[in-house]
């Protein structure tokens, strides 16, 4: 209700942006703006980090010179978001808080200065969730109680508060009954006004146990447990299962997000296995729309498929076709390089890897992906070259080389704003 | 390293015997000035004859001619030219005190001057500066700096805030600072460059690029010794200065000579200061959480600093076994509120850094060890420095000093984290001049340094198993010279350096998702030469002076940082190719005019940098050498004297950094080839401006007025060919002082307005530094 009264609110404003426009302009003479939209592109040039726009990403070339804006601060996490259309830039460094972005576009596709928020808390995993862009960290130490180091703490940016922030922090000792802390992984919006996040549940994290995480000893690796909470976080259930290990792609302090939800409103929960200790292959579960339990006929052994390799990143890309990023070893190493990548469908429970992409061993970096039109667009580094965006076809499992972009040497992410 | 001792040793085992004669008398002594300190290049010679010598840092000269009837004569610049008359037979000492040229007020100018001119004319592109003229002033040694051509001091903030030396485009590792020829590393935040007070010093030396081995260290790109005073009359010298933004700054320096050669030293000052000046910053809204679109005005309210210390020494004197023994000890402590992140639009109201350190240190020297003109100095420090961070508040502020609960503890990251630093530096130095054309020094610095965390409260983000495991590592450096002394009018040296590093910590040997640490032990050396040498002739002085210079690579880069960086032994050290060539001129006409004129080029070919690359194909972090930058500067220095009453001069340095590597570590082209390195400023300049009247007010005053304005060009934060908009804005500043000097400079009283036009300065991308300040200072001074 209120998005489309906000949506017809944008809608009005565009008609009166285009007849100002036209009125300024002879040769513009179409009355009725069609919805604009454009690839934000971010890139880090040595070490600094700029924003690039372009209409396609299919094929061409740009400048990293034809930035449109220098930002302050590197090591950007950038999430997209479609309705507010928006880009997101979390940062947080080295125990100081990072000043978070938050871009849209006008009607001529120009980038509006960004808003800009403080986050003051580390986040390890991330997403949307209502009106939110959410992040979270575990392992805290509340304000009220200085001896624990078991609460979560949650960003929650107002998409439609021009990214205003708020933080709250719950505790998660013994949330799943089987003692042990929690830490949060992904957020997945379910659309009913709850999000799902995958629990890594622990030992209360020993001081030596390394590698920059907050978690601990894992008790039981052979579980998993999702957690569904709603926007006053206030836990609504817990979806738990013995047939795959806990859902979390972990990389130095992060948990990447291993949940995912299909077009048609499906959640599809992964687990790459990550812990050496689990029995479980690498695997996907199934949560149906609505449902509040895992659906017990549903069962997906991905490692099977794979031929033993496991993945760390999960994104979603059209239908039910979803992306992975496996590791490039069979067993993954402490320092965790993962250039492999392949698609699964989930219903059809078919692996194939990505073809006319560069091989693995030659992949030196790689941005956060772009859903659209069906396909993904995939940026990609290689020893020697200019980072170059890929567009990938799900159904064939095959890429084509796209724009690149001279002078730079990563694109760390890319996403679509319209207006 | 234990070779070239050994072979020092043979060397003067063989040549000492050779030089031996019967008819041949020895003479050494030590030349001072009234005031007790030494007068350094002093020329001593037996009047009508070739013997003679030259006074070294510490005023001692040591010469030998044939037995007979002879007038010693000593002269140097600013000083009246003594005459002796005496048989010389045997083995004779003789000490000289000198007189300074002029009316006491000299020393504001020449005299003072010409102690640090004599420096400035050795071989080396070095450029000392005199701090007794800035002891009437409330700055630091860093903003002392400051003022060195082709030096740039860049401070995030205001008193005890964090200042990185640039030298021709140095910084961080590549530049070394020594303290009397100790190295300041591990000293402790306490005890540096940023929070020492000028009149520690006597005067701060920069060694541009070439380095002589009496500094030893890996300094890559320079480094800078600050010599501190040693006078050994009996001395009491204490201040006290009031300013803007309730800064408070007093010292005690007392020094008391006995007859008997004992000395004690005590010197002990204080820095205090809320650092509430304004700054121009976004504010942000408690209850959103995000900033203002525009700027507004506030004033710090997080920022106090204060920091202690005091030095004592005690020790003897021109004794039979020692021409000084001293034993010091150095204790130092700070306190810092921490007032916003590297960005200024962070704020904090709670983060606090604490520092301290303690260093004892044992000085012995002693000259014609063994033999005529072997002299040795053998020095050891060791510090033990303490460095605290607390970060516990569940706050999050504003620049309006409010805030809001955070459901979490710390600011940033909650955090009571302390390190213990140890360092231990021993340095054992010999000097042998066998003739008046040749010599030969020999030093050799041994460095050992280990580092245990004893955090109260993990950084989560931080730390690691490895974080409590001890790590150590050690260095030599040793180096020897030679110099060829064929007449007064030319000298050359060479010298050859031999770096060796030894590391010992926590090294992440897993194959494995889980990490796990094994002890190691890694080591590393190389060798370094170079050249220096100076012609000098009708006023005008040449010198030219080539290094190639090194960087170890350090404990991480060897090690890795225990997690998931994997360091290299593998590793080249940074190098550079460092040529200076300097034109000077001094000159003088009549008495009432004089003028000097410094022209400098400086060549710098550094390659090799150590990076730390990321490739997702590996996972982790990987060091390489991988970088070229070409450096072509210039560094102009001009002033002009009228008489004593008025001087006039500055200096300009222009420098062409630029990156001469084509291609990234895996292959693809730079497009930033050929561009000027980002975020170093390349053109500054200082202008100063002073006048004395004499004897005003009344007989014995003496009135000063000093002017002094800065400019830095404006430089890009990135590499200009990606096009980016960020800029450090170009930047003028003035500053201007009133000393008042009574008694004969016993008494003084001095008022200092420092960025009179209010101009908003930063030294880095948005960190503002105080706009205009105002200070007072009262000293009372006396020499006896």
């Amino acid at each position: 209700m209120t998005t489309s009264i906000k949506k017809s609110l944008l809608i009005a404003c565009a008609a009166c942006l285009a007849l100002f426009v036209a009125s300024c302009n002879d040769d513009d003479a179409s009355s009725k703006q069609p919805r604009v939209g454009a690839f934000f592109i971010a890139v880090t040039g040595e070490t600094t980090q700029y924003i690039l726009q372009a209409d396609d990403l299919e094929s061409g070339n740009l400048l990293i010179s034809d930035n449109v804006r220098e930002l302050e601060q590197t090591g950007y996490t950038w999430i997209f978001n479609d309705d507010p259309s928006v880009a997101v830039g979390l940062i947080y460094q080295q125990g100081d808080p990072g000043i978070g972005l938050g871009f849209a576009i006008d009607g001529e596709k120009n980038l509006l200065d960004p808003a800009q928020f403080i986050i003051t808390s580390r986040f390890t995993s991330y997403g949307f969730f209502d009106k939110y862009a959410l992040t979270c960290v575990g392992g805290q130490t509340p304000a009220s109680d200085s001896s624990r180091s078991d609460y979560v703490t949650f960003n929650f940016i107002n998409l439609e508060n021009n990214f205003s922030l708020t933080d709250r922090s719950i505790p998660t000792l013994n949330i799943t009954g089987n003692g042990g802390q929690a830490t949060f992984s992904g957020i997945a919006d379910m659309g009913n006004g709850e999000f799902l996040t995958g629990l890594v549940v622990s030992a209360p994290k020993d001081p030596s146990a390394g590698g920059g995480s907050s978690s601990g000893t894992i008790a039981y690796p052979d579980s998993v447990w999702v957690a569904a909470f709603d926007a006053n976080l206030n836990l609504k259930r817990i979806y738990r299962d013995n047939r795959i290990s806990y859902s979390s792609g972990r990389f130095r302090s992060q948990y990447y997000s291993q949940i995912g939800r299909a077009t048609d409103g499906s959640v599809y929960v992964f687990s790459g296995s990550y812990e050496s200790a689990t029995t479980k292959p690498c695997g996907a579960l199934r949560i149906n729309k609505n449902a509040t339990a895992f659906d017990a006929n549903y069962y997906f052994n991905i490692e099977e498929k794979t031929g033993g390799y496991h993945f760390r990143k999960v994104w979603h890309v059209d239908g039910d076709y979803f992306m992975l990023e496996l590791y490039n070893d069979l067993t993954p190493t402490a320092t965790g390089a993962a250039t492999r990548y392949g698609i699964v469908n989930m219903s059809a429970k078919t692996f194939s890897w990505i073809t006319g992409i560069p091989a693995y061993d030659q992949i030196t970096g790689t941005g956060l992906p772009a859903p659209y039109n069906g396909k993904i667009y995939f940026p990609i580094v290689i020893e020697g070259e200019y980072p170059t965006i890929y567009a990938i076809d799900p159904v064939t499992s095959t890429a084509t080389k796209g724009l690149s972009v001279t002078g730079a040497t990563s694109i760390n992410a890319v996403g679509r704003l319209t207006r | 390293m234990k070779h070239s001792i050994i072979s020092i040793f043979f060397l003067v085992a063989c040549v000492v015997p050779v030089l031996a004669q019967r008819n041949i008398a020895r003479l050494s002594g030590r030349v001072t000035s009234g005031d007790g300190a030494p007068v350094m290049y002093a020329s001593v010679f037996l009047k009508d004859t070739r013997h003679g010598a030259m006074t070294d840092s510490d005023g001692v000269y040591n010469l030998s001619a044939p037995v007979g009837e002879y007038v010693l004569q000593v002269s140097v610049m600013g000083y009246k030219t003594v005459q002796r008359k005496l048989s010389l037979r045997g083995r004779q000492s003789l000490d000289m005190v000198m007189e300074i040229n002029t009316v006491k007020l000299e020393e504001v100018v020449v005299t003072g001057k010409s102690t640090v001119r004599q420096v400035n004319e050795t071989a080396f592109n070095v450029v000392a500066i005199d701090a007794r003229p800035l002891h009437n002033t409330s700055m630091s040694l860093s903003s002392a700096l400051d003022r060195v051509s082709g030096v740039k001091i860049r401070e995030t903030g205001g008193v005890g805030s964090r200042a990185q030396i640039s030298l021709n485009g140095f910084s961080g590792r590549h530049i070394k600072v020594f303290m009397d020829g100790m190295p300041m590393e591990g000293m402790g935040s306490s005890f540096q460059l940023n929070n020492i007070p000028v009149h520690l010093a006597d005067r701060v030396e920069v060694y541009k690029g070439v380095v002589p081995v009496e500094l030893g260290a890996d300094a890559l790109g320079g480094a800078i010794n600050i010599v501190t005073r040693q006078a050994r009359s009996t001395y009491v010298d204490a201040s006290y200065s009031f300013g803007s933004f309730n800064t408070h700054k007093s010292s005690l320096n007392v020094g008391l000579a006995t007859r008997a050669g004992l000395l004690f030293q005590v010197a002990a000052y204080q820095n205090y200061s809320d650092n509430s000046y304004k700054v121009k910053s976004k504010l942000l809204d408690l209850t959103t959480n995000s900033y203002s679109i525009e700027d507004r005005w506030f004033k710090r309210f997080h920022d106090n600093y204060h920091n202690e210390a005091v030095i004592l020494k005690v020790g003897v004197t021109r004794k039979a076994w020692a021409n000084r023994l001293l034993l010091g000890v150095t204790l130092s402590q700070e306190k810092a509120d921490i007032q916003n992140a590297n960005l200024m639009k962070i704020v904090y109201g709670g983060r606090v850094r604490r520092a301290s350190s303690v260093i004892p240190s044992l000085n012995y020297e002693k000259r014609d060890l063994f033999t005529d003109h072997l002299n040795v100095s053998l020095t050891a420090n060791y510090s033990l420095s303490r460095n605290n961070n607390t970060d516990t508040m569940a706050r999050q502020y504003n620049w309006q000093g409010e805030y809001r609960k955070k459901s979490s503890r710390g600011e940033g990251s909650y955090s009571m984290s302390e390190y213990n630093n140890s360092n231990f530096h021993a340095m054992a130095n010999f000097n042998y001049r066998p003739s008046r054309s040749h010599g030969f020094a020999l030093n050799n610095l041994f460095s050992g340094y280990s580092r245990k965390a004893t955090d109260a409260v993990a950084n989560t983000e931080n730390s690691t198993a490895a974080t409590f495991m001890r790590r150590t590592n050690t260095k030599n450096v040793a180096g020897l010279s030679y110099r060829f002394i064929p007449s007064e009018r030319w000298n050359v040296s060479a010298f050859f350096k031999r770096y060796d590093v030894k590391v010992r910590g926590p090294v992440n040997v897993s194959t494995t998702s889980t990490n796990v640490y094994e002890e190691q032990q890694r080591s590393f050396s190389t060798d370094g030469y170079g050249l220096a040498t100076t012609f000098n002739a009708a006023g005008i002085q040449f010198k030219a002076s080539f290094e190639r210079s090194y960087r170890l690579p350090s404990e991480n880069e060897l090690f890795g940082d225990e997690s998931l960086e994997t360091g290299d032994v593998g590793l080249k050290p940074e190098n550079s190719r460092n040529v200076n060539f300097n034109i000077s001129y001094s000159g003088a006409e009549g008495k009432l005019h004089s003028l000097y004129l410094d022209f400098g080029l400086i060549y710098r070919d550094t390659r090799d940098y150590i990076r730390k690359q990321i490739e997702q194909r590996y996972g982790g972090a990987y060091y390489t050498n991988h970088g070229k930058v070409r450096n072509v500067g210039l560094d102009v220095e001009a002033r002009y004297f009228y008489k004593s009453l008025f001087s006039v001069g500055g200096n300009l340095t222009y420098q062409d950094i630029r990156n001469m590597e084509r291609y990234a570590v895996g292959g693809a082209e730079l497009i930033y080839y050929k561009d000027r390195m980002p975020n170093v400023p390349y053109l500054f300049g200082n202008v100063d401006v002073a006048w004395n009247f004499t004897d005003f007010p009344g007989k014995g005053n003496l009135l000063s007025i000093g002017y002094n304005a800065r400019y830095v060009h404006s430089f890009f934060r990135s590499w200009e060919s990606e096009g980016g908009d960020i800029i450090i804005p170009g930047q003028l500043s003035h500053d201007l002082s009133l000393t008042l000097s009574f008694r004969n400079g016993r008494y003084h009283l001095a008022a200092e307005i420092r960025n009179i036009t209010d101009e908003i300065l930063y030294d880095n991308y948005s960190l503002q530094k105080p706009g205009r300040s105002a200070q007072i200072k009262v000293r009372y001074s006396l020499f006896k």
